[in-house]
């Protein structure tokens, strides 16, 4: 091995570079294994993640209210024990901008009715901002009720918190 | 010599000759990469045929293909069979040059099949950047000589630029406040609501506790982690990088502690990358074994 072989390495990681460059410029950043890694870039922004609470045995007038993360009603279900990715579902709940049907019973299915079994679900957006200077605040907000069979939307919630679209 | 010519040296090392423990490393260097990608293969197929519904964000080549098809008649799991068989022919240098390349292309399609659902995760990144350069190697600089040196240089250029592109990201995204330890207050507060979606429970540990109990000591965590980042790139230089591989080894498990995100692989390929191991391996060992030198 020589220098001008050393250069022609350079020559091929140069274009590789180029080609790298081009893919995540025309591609938002990611085009994988090709990346910008921006995680964690836009620091300071409100967060919205979503968990599921085991509500079944909570009277119906309460389950779909707002709650502090700290007083929270109902059990949080393990997400790892029905084997569902938690990061996938988080994503699923907070970036689906239209909750068609076929949307909304993909929930269902993810979960799987067989987990559920006779109990009440809530996919639950959660929210967090800061608060003034010196404090973080979380918010559960109640979105899917799911049973073994059946979606239901927050009554409480704005059509336009389902639907990004005017005609869904 | 020009400034990339200099960086070249450093990646490449021309003038070093070739040793038996650079061979040996080399050969299982790629036999870790190989399992990995194995086993993301099929982890992303089982998932993506069990849990994959609809695609919520298309990535890569899913803006071009319909990847739900593959999310039923086991077509991720075929994909990860092809994956599995391919990439033993191209360990075992069996198969034209390019079969490297055909791997590439379908664990970057198994990335994207599994990885519709809106997230965009990065630990596998490293995994996918070295069957990359082990695709270029096969088919642009075959040969048990050239190959293991081109491989092994080309994966460090890219990782010391991912970690200097990624303080670069926050820079312009953020701002130079990017350290300002209340905003590591919100991630964390955030990646605990992952922990208590995964594990029904979640219980800060005593980092964490430090860190919410003072924004001074979140943002000097924030801070020596951002000035890893930009000093990446530094690993492209042979006599820094045992010390910034591990300055950066010391940043992911202070990210693992902070914000509970674990980076298995990417710790091990770093402490593989990072050090030189062949200088151990030539301590012990005066021959390449002749099955190894036939795979390379």
């Amino acid at each position: 091995m020589n220098l001008p072989e050393s250069r022609r390495r350079m020559k091929i990681i140069g274009i590789t570079l180029l080609i790298y460059a081009m893919l995540v410029a025309s591609h938002e950043g990611e085009f994988w294994p090709f990346s910008i890694y921006p995680m964690f870039s836009q620091a300071g922004n409100p967060w919205t993640r979503a968990m599921v609470m085991d509500v079944t045995d909570l009277p119906d007038e309460e389950i779909w209210l707002n709650q502090p993360l700290e007083s929270k009603a109902g059990t949080p279900v393990a997400l790892r024990e029905i084997g569902v990715d938690q990061i996938d579902y988080s994503n699923f709940i907070s970036k689906t901008e239209n909750w068609t049907d076929s949307r909304r019973d993909a929930v269902r299915t993810m979960f799987g009715p067989e987990n559920i079994g006779e109990a009440r679900w809530m996919a639950a957006k959660v929210h967090g901002r800061m608060i003034g200077e010196d404090s973080v605040a979380v918010q559960i907000q109640p979105f899917l009720l799911v049973t073994a069979d059946s979606v239901y939307m927050n009554p409480l919630l704005d059509e336009s918190d389902y639907f990004l679209e005017e005609n869904p | 010599m020009k400034w990339h010519e200099r960086i070249g040296q450093q990646l490449f090392e021309p003038e070093r000759d070739q040793s038996p423990g650079e061979l040996i490393f080399f050969k299982c260097f790629e036999l870790f990469v190989l399992v990995w990608a194995i086993s993301y293969a099929w982890d992303w197929g089982i998932y993506s045929q069990l849990r994959n519904v609809e695609v919520v964000l298309p990535l890569g080549m899913a803006n071009y293909i319909d990847v739900s098809l593959f999310f039923d008649h086991n077509l991720a799991l075929i994909n990860a069979a092809l994956i599995t068989v391919l990439a033993l022919f191209s360990f075992f240098r069996a198969g034209p040059k390019w079969l490297y390349m055909v791997v590439l292309v379908l664990f970057h399609m198994q990335y994207v099949i599994r990885y519709s659902q809106g997230e965009i995760p990065h630990s596998q990144n490293l995994i996918g950047m070295s069957v990359l350069c082990f695709a270029i190697g096969a088919w642009f600089f075959p040969g048990k000589k050239e190959m293991p040196r081109f491989v092994m240089g080309s994966i460090i250029f890219f990782i010391g630029l991912g970690y200097t592109s990624a303080f670069f990201a926050k820079l312009i995204g953020t701002g130079i406040n990017w350290y300002d330890g209340r905003h590591l207050w919100l991630w964390i507060s955030e990646k605990s609501i992952d922990i208590l979606s995964r594990e029904g429970v979640y219980n800060p540990n005593f980092l964490q506790q430090m860190a919410l109990g003072s924004t001074a000591v979140a943002s000097v965590i924030l801070l020596i982690g951002w000035f890893t980042e930009l000093i990446g790139f530094t690993m492209w230089w042979k006599k820094l990088r045992p010390y910034t591989t591990t300055l950066i080894i010391g940043m992911h498990f202070g990210i693992t502690l902070t914000m509970n995100i674990r980076f298995d692989a990417f710790v091990m390929q770093l402490i593989l990358v990072g050090y030189p191991w062949y200088r151990l391996i030539d301590r012990y060992i005066e021959s390449a074994p002749v099955l190894i030198k036939r795979w390379v």
